[in-house]
């Protein structure tokens, strides 16, 4: 579904990818992990359009969408969760999952029910449900982790991105989150997942790659990866 | 000085001083005469919108008060030119000062809208003030008269051609002296410019009194010079035209002030002959129009680039067909003319002239300076041999840092002590840059207090914490880029330089003194981070790594006893990281105390001494690297739950 | 005790007039951190456009006064997205503020240049639709068009702040504005966003430029002081609050009548100026508005 190859890209002068390569097949769930400033956001970006790859190819359900701008990315069904949520502020909670839909209601993408879809997918997060009129910018950090993720799916991508949907959260609503995510899992959504807690993603995913000084060190099926000792040094160092 | 700017010097004053002789018609005279006068106050203008990069609209006003001033000591007290005119400059300045100090707190088109506003009561206050200015009626002025003798023309042409050039050696003087760098460093990094030490809001302030300073003396000239003032001369169309030169002419040089100044003065007697217009309005075209093709033969711009000025340029030279006068639409020619150059000329005539120049002549090597300097002096701390206490060199008491609902530093105390390296690592989102930029002064802590030395710091501005000791880099690096490295570190050592502005302006012995010092200094330092060889490149154009480097050499400018490193080694790649490791220990090993922020676990737990490990705003573990490693809270906090089991 | 309510009436018609403008600077500030520096121009052009329809001047009247609105608020946003396009957006792919400030001005200039030439440098009559009987209101006079102008303003306002709240399209520009970033990978096109900002900011200052044409001169100069006024309202308001504008606009609507009357015409335009420098010195950001704390 997203096709990852020999990426490239950076900042400026400082280059922080050095040509990796990730497959995301449909209906998987693939974690990229790696200590910080390994490039795992860096990765995000490039594939959501937020910077551009200086070389390398991402292909998108067969599409080639190097290069593109973030706002037609998403057109062909891409959504991305970034890193710090992202919330938009001033906004009700359900003002900023609708927008999740945007590319829907101007029929960019099939519109579909997006009545439906929005009520199922407050049902998913109860914690939204009980406050649609709520203002995104006084909701708790776990709270908005799930109103950047409803977001998400409002868009009915072909693949989701969800970067450090953990940061900054306390260990109960990581729980939570990555028990949303499994759920997830279960209802066949593709999603590359970027963690900074090596063991909770690893325990969802299908498969993992471990990301170093922006190279793919080790990757395999998500089950093998936890008991790697590599997977340690990578964060440890030692 | 090289012999071919010694040789240009001299033509142009040769020029200068001929020029009346010359070209006896007054007319003319007069012409160069204004062009000298807007010169001056380009000189000062273009500190402000070239150095600093501020948007100024007010420097019409500022001109208009000097004129004033001069006008009006003339026409109510009969002073003499050699009073009314310090005066003018003196009364300008003030007027800039009282502008300047609270509009400087503000930048970009804030500040923009501030001048204008200034500049508008500037005028309407002249208009209305009729007790004191004769208000519409304006004031008449006679030539000024020295030693019995009332200047004639051409005198008076002598004395403003003197004044400008001296004008320009006391600019010049300026920009080049610390002064100069200051003002540009704030443009570069304006919080690289206050960790350094360099207050930002009170070089904006400098550059703007002097700019102001500059614009009185112009004023009070133009006043003998057009021998009648009157209050819609100093109009938003003349601060426009201001700005235009400065612009066109090229920032930051002084030969685009002149330049611009000549295009401005000389373009409504252009824009008063229409014939003449048609013509240049024509050959522009062509000329856009040929460069245009050139440039798509080449393939080095696109066709939708090149529409906009072909199209405009064309249009502008038929529109000049239709047209009998072209006085009525000068102001659009003004705002085309600005469109241009904002987009296209950004450097101005003197910035294309130079680059045109540069693709016949070969490009210099830069000489690689101070390599064969054997007499360079090793750089070392004042702190090497200081006799380390027995307390913490630096104290954070309960920190507490909240933005809104979110506590970024949750009480957090942190005890580094003398000569050691102190390790800070934590997950994302832990607090390490908060309690940085609480360290340096850049946020005030909510709570709690940090005691540098045993004396509290807490509360006090970025530049007053530097100059007491502690320095730090920056994770996004922070170099001023478009300043050669010499230049960089030349702005730490800013604290060197007691001389004021009366000695840069004069080249005392004092001042020629100190520069020496601080470029031994610089010097030593760009060795002692293996910079030599690369001294005179800009920052910018330097390898990551190596600028890395010189953010350290620029903090150990300072002369700190505190060092931070916030992520020196985040985009190095692993060939940089032995280099940095050496340099962090090398920099230990003079007395200088570090505190280091990293992620790359190798980095830190390979030099640091003690490691303090902070997770979601408090400090979780504390100790040798290799406890901290092993501790289980510190491995959960990064791996999560459930990783310990190995 | 009746002047002084009928100068409070005015004063709060002007001061809605500096509230829309004000108004505009926000619209475009909150979406691209920019701001027109001829917004004043777009309501002088607005008011000069509408003369020329609805007016003897060019061989009129054309239209009647209230079919010509709809048509220059169409020249209106039409002028703010050549704005954009000419002066605002190379400047922030090139990320050059002087680059909008200069442009945004040279444009400002170019736009009165023309109108000095099209409609000449004097002041014209704008014919009123209304009566210019005045009305009485609690003892004080008010004239039927000063009461035009104050609901015109507020239902411009209103009607945009509508359209924030009930449309998906109103709340992409809103998310726009919170973090453009974000609203890309919502499939926002920001850039169109940015474009429609100010399109919309010009639109309502030429409809408040027919709205005020027939309660004062109307002329190529109209715009420049007002704008650089309204630039004091937008900061009185805060450059991110929209309460804040009308407050501030009828702040210095009234005290501008008032001084004008009790003082003297001449400095009429000072409290203003004296009123932007003061409330930039103390507080940027506004009464109303939130200053963001730089991250480093």
């Amino acid at each position: 579904m997203l096709t990852i190859e020999n990426l490239q890209a950076g900042y400026g002068k400082v280059q922080v990818l050095h040509g990796i390569s990730i497959q995301v097949p449909q209906g998987k769930i693939v974690t990229l992990i790696g200590s910080n400033g390994a490039g795992k956001t860096t990765t995000m970006r490039a594939v959501s359009g937020m910077i551009k790859p200086t070389a390398g190819k991402i292909t998108l359900a067969g599409v080639d969408i190097t290069g593109l701008d973030s706002h037609q990315i998403a057109k062909r069904g891409l959504a991305h969760s970034p890193e710090g949520r992202r919330v938009f502020p001033t906004l009700s909670v359900l003002d900023n999952i609708r927008l999740g839909a945007f590319v829907r209601y101007t029929k960019a993408r099939p519109q579909g029910d997006i009545e439906s879809d929005l009520q199922k997918a407050l049902e998913l997060f109860p914690r939204l449900k009980e406050r649609t009129h709520q203002i995104a910018g006084t909701l708790s950090g776990g709270e908005q982790q799930m109103l950047a993720m409803a977001r998400a799916i409002m868009l009915n991508p072909e693949v989701i991105l969800l970067d450090e949907p953990s940061m900054g959260l306390a260990p109960i609503l990581v729980e939570e989150v990555f028990n949303i995510i499994s759920r997830l899992k279960g209802e066949g959504v593709t999603m590359l997942l970027v963690e900074q807690f090596a063991a909770a993603a690893l325990k969802v995913a299908d498969y993992g790659y471990v990301l170093e000084n922006g190279r793919i060190s080790v990757h395999g099926p998500a089950d093998q990866l936890k008991d790697d000792p590599a997977v340690k040094a990578a964060y440890l160092g030692g | 000085m090289k012999i071919k700017s010694y040789f240009l010097i001299v033509l142009g004053l040769a020029a200068l001083g001929l020029f009346p002789v010359l070209v006896p018609n007054p007319y003319y005279v007069h012409l160069v005469e204004t062009i000298l006068i807007y010169a001056i106050l380009l000189f000062g203008l273009d500190i402000v919108v070239g150095y600093t990069g501020q948007v100024s609209l007010g420097h019409a006003g500022l001109f208009g008060v000097g004129s004033y001033t001069a006008g009006v000591l003339f026409f109510k007290l009969g002073l003499p030119f050699l009073l009314a005119v310090p005066a003018a400059i003196g009364v300008t300045a003030v007027f800039g000062a009282v502008l300047a100090l609270p509009a400087l707190r503000v930048t970009g088109p804030y500040l923009a809208m501030v001048t204008l506003a200034f500049g508008t009561i500037i005028q309407i206050l002249i208009n209305e003030m009729t007790f004191l200015t004769e208000g519409p009626i304006g004031i008449k002025v006679a030539k000024p008269i020295f030693f019995g003798h009332k200047l004639n023309e051409v005198e008076y042409f002598y004395v403003v051609a003197v004044l400008m050039v001296l004008a320009l050696v006391v600019v010049h003087r300026i920009l080049k002296s610390h002064l100069g760098r200051a003002f540009e460093a704030l443009r570069d990094s304006p919080v690289a410019c206050d960790c350094m030490g360099v207050s930002v809001y009170r070089y904006k302030v400098y550059a703007f009194v002097i700019s102001a300073g500059l614009a009185g003396l112009a004023g009070a000239l133009y006043t003998y010079s057009e021998e009648y003032i009157s209050p819609n001369t100093y109009n938003f169309e003349l601060t426009i035209l201001f700005l235009l030169a400065v612009i066109m002419g090229g920032r930051k040089t002084r030969s685009g002030a002149l330049i611009g100044a000549a295009i401005v003065v000389m373009l409504p007697s252009l824009l008063s002959d229409i014939n003449l217009f048609r013509v240049i309005a024509t050959a522009l075209a062509v000329g856009v129009a040929a460069m245009a093709a050139y440039n798509l033969m080449r393939k080095t711009r696109t066709v939708r680039e090149l529409a906009v000025p072909v199209l405009a340029t064309v249009a502008m030279s038929v529109f000049s067909f239709q047209l009998e006068n072209i006085t009525d639409w000068r102001l659009t020619i003004f705002g085309l003319m600005i469109l241009f150059v904002v987009y296209y000329l950004q450097d101005g005539v003197v910035g294309f002239a130079r680059d045109f120049l540069a693709r016949f002549v070969r490009p210099k090597t830069h000489a690689s300076v101070g390599s064969s300097n054997a007499n360079l002096r090793r750089w070392t701390s004042t702190h090497t041999n200081a006799s380390a206490g027995t307390g913490p060199l630096l104290e954070a008491q309960q920190v507490l840092m909240q933005f809104g609902g979110l506590k970024a530093l949750n009480r957090v105390d942190l005890r580094v002590m003398p000569g050691t390296v102190h390790g800070l690592i934590g997950p994302n989102g832990s607090g390490k840059s908060t309690m940085m930029n609480v360290l340096t002064g850049i946020y005030q802590p909510t709570a709690g207090q940090v005691l540098f030395n045993g004396h509290s710091v807490t509360g006090q501005t970025p530049a007053s914490i530097a100059l007491s000791g502690i320095a730090r880099t920056f994770q996004n690096v922070q170099l001023f880029g478009e300043m050669t490295a010499t230049d960089n570190v030349l702005v730490s050592l800013h604290h060197i330089y007691k001389s004021n502005i009366v000695d840069v302006m004069l080249g005392t012995t004092r001042y020629r003194r100190e520069d020496a010092a601080a470029r031994e200094q610089a010097a030593s330092l760009l060795d002692f981070v293996g910079l030599t060889a690369m001294s005179q490149e800009q920052a910018r154009n330097l390898p990551y790594g190596k600028q890395r480097m010189l953010e350290i050499a620029r903090a150990l400018g300072l002369d700190p006893r505190l060092l931070l490193l916030d992520e020196p080694a985040a985009g190095l790649s692993p060939a940089d990281l032995p280099e940095l490791m050496s340099m962090v220990q090398k920099v230990r090993d003079h007395g200088i105390t570090i505190i280091l922020i990293e992620h790359h676990m190798d980095v830190v737990m390979g030099i640091s001494d003690t490691v303090s490990v902070l997770d979601f705003g408090q400090k979780i573990a504390e100790g040798k690297p290799a406890d901290v490693q092993s501790n289980p809270a510190v491995i959960e906090a990064y791996l999560g739950s459930g990783a310990q089991a190995h | 005790m009746e002047i002084f309510l009928q100068l409070i009436y005015s004063g709060i018609a002007l001061g809605m007039i500096y509230g829309v403008i004000a108004f505009g600077y926000q619209l475009t500030f909150a979406t691209s951190a920019t701001l027109n520096f001829g917004q004043g121009e777009a309501l002088m052009l607005g008011a000069l456009v509408g003369l020329s329809l609805a007016g003897t001047i060019h061989g009129g009247p054309y239209l009647n006064y209230w079919l010509m609105i709809p048509l220059v608020a169409i020249f209106g946003a039409a002028q703010g997205a050549l704005v954009e396009w000419i002066g605002v957006r190379p400047a922030i792919k090139i990320k050059s503020e002087f680059g909008w400030i200069m442009s945004t001005i040279a444009l400002a200039i170019i736009f009165k240049n023309v109108a000095e030439n099209i409609w000449g440098k004097d002041d014209l009559k704008f014919p009123s639709p209304l009566s210019e009987a005045p009305i009485k209101i609690f003892g004080g006079n008010v004239l039927p068009m000063e009461i035009v102008v104050v609901v015109g303003a507020l239902a411009m306002m209103a009607m945009v702040e509508i359209f924030n709240r009930k449309s998906i399209y109103g709340k992409a520009v809103v998310a726009t504005s919170n973090d453009r970033d974000a609203a890309s990978l919502m499939g926002i096109n920001t850039g169109a966003v940015i474009t429609f900002s100010y399109a919309l900011s010009s639109m309502t200052g030429a409809v408040a430029g027919v709205l005020v044409a027939p309660l004062t001169l109307t002329g190529a100069t109209m715009g420049s002081v007002l704008g650089l006024k309204a630039f004091a309202v937008a900061i009185i308001g805060g450059l991110t609050s929209g309460v804040g504008v009308i407050v501030g606009g009828l702040i210095l609507g009234i005290a501008e009548t008032t001084t004008g009357y009790y003082i003297s015409t001449g400095y009429k335009d000072v409290p203003g100026l004296v009123l932007l420098l003061l409330v930039l010195a103390v507080k940027p950001a506004g009464l109303f508005g939130k200053m963001a704390i730089k991250k480093v």
